[in-house]
Formats: structure tokens, sequence, C-alpha cells
């Protein structure tokens, strides 16, 4: 019987044994925790872009899909001299900035909408820090500490008006221009990256032409709530559009858009 | 009375735990300690082993009821005692696994509340009242098992032993909502509704809402199934253990028999699971991008390289049973001569399925490739290759068992020879179905890519029920060529059942670490940050000592059980006066014996 026992526990040892060798052969990768980065209003470009360069190789997660050459563009050495040149009218920093907290709205040829919005999970201090270390690859790098500073006192100035169009930077409240019309919206907010207008812009989205036969009630959780319906025929990008659109407009704002959107014929109509 | 008292224990705990929460004001839980320590494995590490310990045993006593019925069933039905007596052996091992299961939910609940206080109010806020029906149901269900095994003997007959399978049925259900309502909690922490943000206050979180989150449903199905394969595992164990130490020519031959059912429960659940992950990964994907990216490709993405490395084991050592096993069966020699081809597709499935694509690598090693990807083993890394070569194995290891089927069987109806070659057929063209969509798939986009999988599927299952559903037709009233020589198996092959077990429950455990640790340092994705010193997700060799080490606490209890088990039962099978009627008959025709 204790020849029994032997066996049977060197047969369960000894595969735990291997299971447990194995796995702490091949390379370890831990999952760090991206650490609160605290920058200063006279921290230089420099500290910015080293700060965004740990965020990029480590706990940003950014090298999953960058650098691969399948998933997303590989950027490394190449972002800062390509990102001016993505959108006509948009600066390298705005397009970045838009790139990290708004990617649905321009999306590289070539490749899925994939990338999530990076303002669910980092500090608006780590995103320009990887602007600025962004920038650097094969550009200048024009973000400066004072693209920290949030909107009201008194420091606000250049990327954050550039990239948020208010003074503010996005995440933390509205950042379409007051007074800005539905269709002034449309284009501050790159909806037509994925949705068309009038035969223009992307077909990830169902088009706004047609919209008049949706309700009102529909057209707010569409927006506010996108993950909520799913648009026939736009099964495979469900989840792709950032809920936070919302979040960038004032009430006024947004109800403007629900009712411009809730006029808009089909074509021929 | 043991898992009754434990039952009521961890309600009680559950119930006193809930009741704190919604005294607590604002200002009290900002006073409150956010994370306790715990000595020597810290406080992420007591979660993990309490939390892990507490599901394999949850899994065993879930799993175990589902095929109990069915072989009790069989028993009614068939009017074949054999299988109520196998039926009733099997729920005597639930009854210490039971109380195991509920001690360590106990242990589970009060080390989250010590250790984790916030994050334990906070869920308890949102799912207050589910916990209350977890508690009751909990209870109801014990009352059930104990009614369902004690109960077997006095209503053995008639309509009274079709209402004791109805409380089998009963056990079920309770069963089956209790791990519904858990699922639920463990889902939202990985996929909480979008409309839930930091700033939601919990009291504001519909509760179905939090329940019936994106991966709700399929982690239910991924989890039923999977607790079956577990249960026959863990019963095949049972039946090896008792197998090799028997003393008598008819303990071998029950265990014998008890062992294989074991293990086709295992491993035909095991052919039906692959698709369930699949619905699981993809409504991952659907939820998040990042998160299903962090599975697949992430941090995790040499996660799924061991994975294969174990599905490969455990896919070797179920044919290897198979094959051994027709060492016993009168007939079987003449499939001797396959054997070979079938390991061979074999062995190249698992070298195809755990060959790496996209890791995560150094610039060094990306230039000592020459590039992201192997110039030649890449090729063999993408999906394409990955599901052409498991299905290929789903499909070798159905035909394993079909011809152990068949081994002993020689059919008399007079389409026999058509209906073999239509199954020849059936398997074929799903083959050629698998392969032709793995090779289109290099020529085609990602989104195209990932459709044809559907196919693959289709097609391997479509064969699987046209083949089993012809075989059953065709071999009815079929002639024997020798009855199955029952207990003449050799020792090594009990050997496989226990490694068939042992990485069952490692892989359960890897799979576990793979669904919780895409959450990396979020209690609730997105929602609630782990803010403790132990927030980081650990890599992959630490996490697999710590697997480890729950499988050892785990295997060791069970060890503990089936002792207990022993003490407790009544050696029918060892009094020589009813030997001759417990000897074992065939396995039912579905299960690929005579009967």
């Amino acid at each position: 019987m204790w020849r029994t026992n032997l066996a049977v526990g060197v047969i369960v040892l000894g595969t735990l044994a291997l299971y447990t060798g194995v796995a702490n052969m091949i390379p370890q990768v831990e999952s760090d925790v991206p650490e609160e980065l605290v920058m200063s209003l006279d921290a230089t470009p420099e500290e910015m872009v080293a700060a965004g360069e740990e965020l990029f190789l480590g706990a940003g997660g950014c090298t999953v899909c960058h650098g691969l050459g399948t998933r997303a563009p590989d950027i490394v050495g190449v972002a800062g001299a390509e990102c001016a040149n993505r959108q006509p009218g948009v600066s390298c920093k705005q397009y970045l900035h838009e790139s990290l907290v708004a990617p649905a709205a321009y999306v590289v040829d070539g490749f899925q909408p994939i990338m999530p919005d990076m303002s669910r999970t980092l500090s608006d201090a780590q995103i320009w820090s990887l602007v600025a270390y962004l920038e650097s690859q094969g550009g200048e790098v024009t973000v400066t500490a004072a693209d920290l500073a949030p909107a009201g006192d008194g420091q606000a100035s250049g990327g954050a008006e550039e990239a948020g169009g208010a003074g503010t930077v996005a995440g933390a409240g509205p950042t379409v221009a007051a007074g800005a019309g539905p269709e002034e919206i449309i284009q501050s907010l790159g909806c037509l990256a994925c949705h068309s207008l009038g035969g223009e812009g992307g077909a990830l989205g169902p088009p706004f032409d047609g919209m008049e036969s949706l309700s009102a009630e529909y057209l707010r959780r569409g927006i506010l709530d996108p993950a909520a319906d799913t648009a026939p025929g736009f099964e495979t990008f469900a989840g792709t559009m950032p809920p936070n659109f919302g979040d960038q407009l004032t009430a006024a704002q947004f109800e403007s858009l629900v009712e411009y959107l809730s006029q808009l014929k089909a074509p021929g109509q | 009375m043991l898992a009754l008292l434990a039952a009521m224990v961890a309600a009680m705990g559950a119930a006193l735990l809930l009741i704190a929460p919604g005294e607590l004001a604002a200002q009290d839980m900002a006073r409150m300690r956010e994370y306790g320590d715990f000595p020597l494995v810290g406080a992420r590490g007591a979660i993990w082993i309490a939390a892990q310990v507490h599901l394999m045993f949850a899994a065993f006593v879930l799993g175990v009821p589902m095929f109990a019925i069915v072989v009790e069933a069989i028993g009614i039905f068939g009017g074949d005692k054999r299988y109520d007596k196998l039926a009733k052996e099997f729920t005597r091992l639930l009854l210490i696994a039971y109380s195991a299961t509920a001690i360590w939910g106990a242990i589970l609940t009060f080390l989250l509340s010590s250790l984790y206080p916030v994050f334990w109010v906070y869920l308890t806020q949102i799912f207050g009242p589910s916990m209350w029906l977890y508690a009751g149901l909990f209870l109801v269900e014990s009352f059930t098992l104990y009614l369902y095994y004690y109960g077997w003997d006095r209503w053995s007959d008639g309509r009274a032993k079709i209402g004791h399978w109805g409380l089998g049925i009963l056990l079920n259900v309770w069963g089956t909502i209790v791990m519904f309502i858990a699922n639920g909690w463990l889902t939202y922490m990985m996929t909480p509704p979008a409309s839930v943000t930091p700033d939601t206050a919990p009291d504001q979180v519909q509760l179905w809402s939090a329940i019936a989150n994106a991966t709700w449903m399929p982690i239910n199905i991924h989890r039923m199934i999977a607790n079956v394969v577990f249960g026959g595992a863990i019963v095949g164990m049972y039946a090896a253990y008792r197998f090799l130490a028997a003393k008598t020519d008819e303990e071998r031959e029950h265990y014998d028999w008890m062992g294989y059912i074991g293990n086709f429960i295992a491993i035909g659940a095991l052919i039906v699971l692959p698709f369930a992950g699949y619905y699981l990964g993809r409504e991952i994907y659907e939820y998040n991008q990042q998160l299903g990216i962090t599975m697949m490709g992430g941090f995790m993405s040499w996660l799924w390289i061991i994975q294969a490395f174990l599905i490969g084991v455990l896919f070797l050592a179920g044919n290897y049973y198979l094959w051994t096993g027709m060492g016993r069966i009168p007939g079987a020699e003449r499939f001797t001569k396959h054997v070979k081809w079938m390991l061979l597709v074999l062995v190249l499935g698992v070298i195809v399925w755990a060959t790496p694509h996209t890791m995560i690598a150094s610039r060094a090693e990306i230039a000592a490739m020459g590039g992201t990807h192997h110039p030649f083993l890449g090729a063999l890394g993408v999906m394409s290759a990955k599901n052409t070569a498991v299905n290929l194995m789903i499909l070798t290891t159905f035909l394993s068992f079909m011809l152990y089927r068949r081994a002993n069987k020689i059919p008399v109806v007079n389409w026999a020879k058509s209906g073999t070659i239509a199954q020849g057929a059936a398997l074929s063209v799903a083959a050629v179905v698998v392969v032709f969509y793995g090779v289109y798939g290099y020529f085609v986009t990602a989104i195209v890519r990932i459709g044809f999988s559907v196919y693959q599927v289709l097609a391997v299952l479509a064969a699987m029920l046209f083949v089993v559903a012809l075989d059953i037709a065709m071999m009815r009233g079929a002639q024997s060529r020798g009855e199955i020589r029952w207990g003449q198996m050799p020792a090594r092959s009990q050997y496989a059942l226990f490694i068939l077990a042992v990485t069952f429950t490692w892989l359960m455990g890897l799979m576990g670490f793979a669904r919780s640790g895409i959450r990396q340092h979020w209690h609730v994705y997105e929602v609630i940050r782990d803010t403790s010193s132990q927030a980081a997700t650990p890599a992959l060799g630490p996490a697999a000592t710590m697997i480890s080490i729950c499988v050892l606490i785990f295997l060791g209890l069970v060890a503990l059980i089936f002792w207990l088990g022993g003490l407790a039962e009544k050696p029918a099978h060892r009094d020589p006066s009813k030997l001759v009627s417990a000897a074992p008959k065939p396995a039912p025709a579905v299960a690929g014996g005579d009967g």
C-alpha cells in the first residue's frame, strides 16, 4: 500500500513541479501599477518626456500594441515626425492628445479602432507626459508644464487650449468651444471619423443622415452610453465609440446636437 | 451534519457582515482602514488561496450532482441498479466536500471583510440583497443534499424513486442559482456596466444591471461545463486510487469501471469547453478591446502557451487512457495500428497550439528574431493555425473514443458497411473544412479570419453529432466479440487519471488567474482602483507557485475526504456474498459500453 501511496505522491508532486517549473522558466512579465505622476508647474519638457517614456514602456501598457506592427502603428521614433501631418489644421500636440483621449476620432488607415480612451486610466499629467514623449520621437517637444494646469487657475495656456479648445484639459469637463453649434460640435469631437454626414465621413458607425427616424431618447443614450445599443449592421464595431463625448459638452450643446441629429433626413428624402 | 453546520456558519457570517455597511456613514467609511495585512503570504495571497480552494471545492460539489442525476436516471430508466449505486457513491463524496466548500467560503468572507474592508463594503452596498439570497439558498441546498443522500435507500422504488431523482434535480437547480449569483459578483469586478464610473456611488448601481453584466452569462455557461469536467476528473482520480489500492478482482473491476465513467465524463465535457471559452473571450473583447488584448497579447500572453501545454497533456493523457483501455476489449487489436497516427496528429497539434505568436519582447529580442514575429514559427502561431490544430485534436480524440466504443461490437444491420463509410466521410469532410479555413485564413483580414473559426467549430460539432447518431442506430442489436474485461488495466493507466485530475485542477487555477488578473490593478475594472501595496499583478512564475499551493491544499483535503468517505462506506463490493451481483456491467451505449 505504501508503494501505491508513494507512487501517487510522486506523480502528483512531479506534475505540479513540472508545471510550476515551466511557468517559472518563461519570461516573467509583471503588470505594474501606474504610479501617481506628480509634475510641478516648473517641470521641464525633458522631465515630462522621461516620465512619458517610462509610462509608454511600462505601466501605460502601450507596447502591448504599439511596436508589434500588427495591432497598432509603430510609433517609436516616428510619432513626432508624423503627427502634424495626420489631420489638416490639427497641430502635432493636438493630434497626439486627441489620440489618447478620443482615439476613435481618427484611425490610421489599415488599423482597427481598438485604442482605448486613456483618460479612463491615466491622469492628465500622465497623458501630457505621454504626448511629450511621443513628440520627442522624431519631432519637437512643445508640451510644457503649463499644459498640466487646470482651467481657471490663470495658468492654462497653449496645449490645453489647443487640445481642448476652451482652456481645460480633456476629460475634466466640457471641451467644445462655448457657443459652438451642432455642426461645429461634430467637427470638434471628430464624429466624422466614424460617422458620415452628407455622404462625407467614416463608415465605422451608422450615418448621421436619416437619423430623423430615431427617437431623441435613443440618440441621447447613443451619445452618453454608446454600449447600450448597437445599430444593426455595425455589430463588428460595437464598443468602439468612446463613452465620454457627453462629458465634453455643456447641457445646451448636448441637447442642440441631439435635436440637430434627430432632424437629419436620409439621402433623397 | 458537518456540512449543514458549516453552511449555517457561512450564512450567519455573511448575514452579520451585511448588517454593518448599511449603518456606515460616509465619515465612518473615510476613517476605515482600506486594507489589512496577513502574515506570511500577505492580504492578496490569503484571499487568493481562500478563493481558489473554495472555488475548487465549489466546482466539485456543483459538477458531481450534474452527472450523478444522469447516472441515477440511467439506473432508473434502464433498470440497472448498478448505476444507482454508482450515483450514490458519487453523492457520498459530495457530503464532506460540501462542508469543505462552506468552510472555505466562510474563510473567504471573513478574510475579504477584514483584509479589504472598504472594498467589501462597496460590494455589499451593491449586492447586499443577492448575498442574502445566496446564504438562504445555500441552506436550502444543504437540506436538499441531505434529503437526497439519506433518502436514497428509503425512496428506492416506484414513484418514490422518481421523487428522489427529483430531489437530485432540485439540488442541481439550487446549486446552479447559487453559482450564478456568485458569478454576478465576480464578473461585475471584471466587466462592470459602462454606466458605472469611479464617481458612481454604489447605492446608485442597479443590482440587476450589476449582476447581468457583459461576461456574466458566458462565465455561467463556461463554469457549468467546466464543473462537470472537473467533477469527472476528480471522481476518476478517486476511482484510480481505489483501483490501485484494491485487494480483490471485484474491487478492481468496480473501480476500473468507475474510473472509465469519470474519465468519459471529463473528456466528453472537455471537448465542448473550448467553445464556451471562445464565447467568453469574444464577450471580453466586445466589452473592452484593451481588456481582451491584455488577456491575449499583453503581459499574460505567455499564459496561453502554458495553457496550450496543459491542454496538450489533457488530450494526450485522456487518449492514452482510452488506448490502454482497449487492451481489455476483445476485438480492439484491429484498431491498434491506427494509434500511432492519432498520436502523431495530437503531438503535432500540441506543438502548433503551443507556438508563441505575439509576445511582449524587448528590442534586443525583436532584433535577434529578425522582426516582431519569428520568420517560420510566426506563421504557426496565428489563430488560423491554432484553431486548425485544436479542432483536429478534438476530432482525433473523438475518433479514439469511437474506436473504443466499437471495439468489441459487430454491427448486424444490413447497412453497416455504408454507415461506416458515411461516418468516415463525415469525419473526413470535417477535417477538410477545418484545414481549408485554416489555410484560407492566411489570405484574408483579421476580422474575416475570426469568423472562420465558427465554420471550423460547426463542422466539427456537426460531424460528431452525425457520427454518434449513426453509430447508435448502427450498433442496435450488435453482436459482441466478448465482454470488456473490467479490472484488467495496467496500473500505469490509472496514473494517467491522476495526471488528468492534477492537470485539470491546475488549469482551473491558471484560468482563474487569467480571468481575475486581466483587471490588473483594479478591484472593479476602471471603476475602483486597487491602491494597496500588493496591487501589481504578479508574473506567471509567482502566480504558478500560488496555483500549485492551492492545488496541493485542495488535493490534500480531497485525500482526507476520500479517506473519511472510505471509513463511512458499507463495502458491499467487498462482501464476497454480494460480489457476483455487484460485478460491473457494460457502460451505457453512449459511454462506449454495451449496455
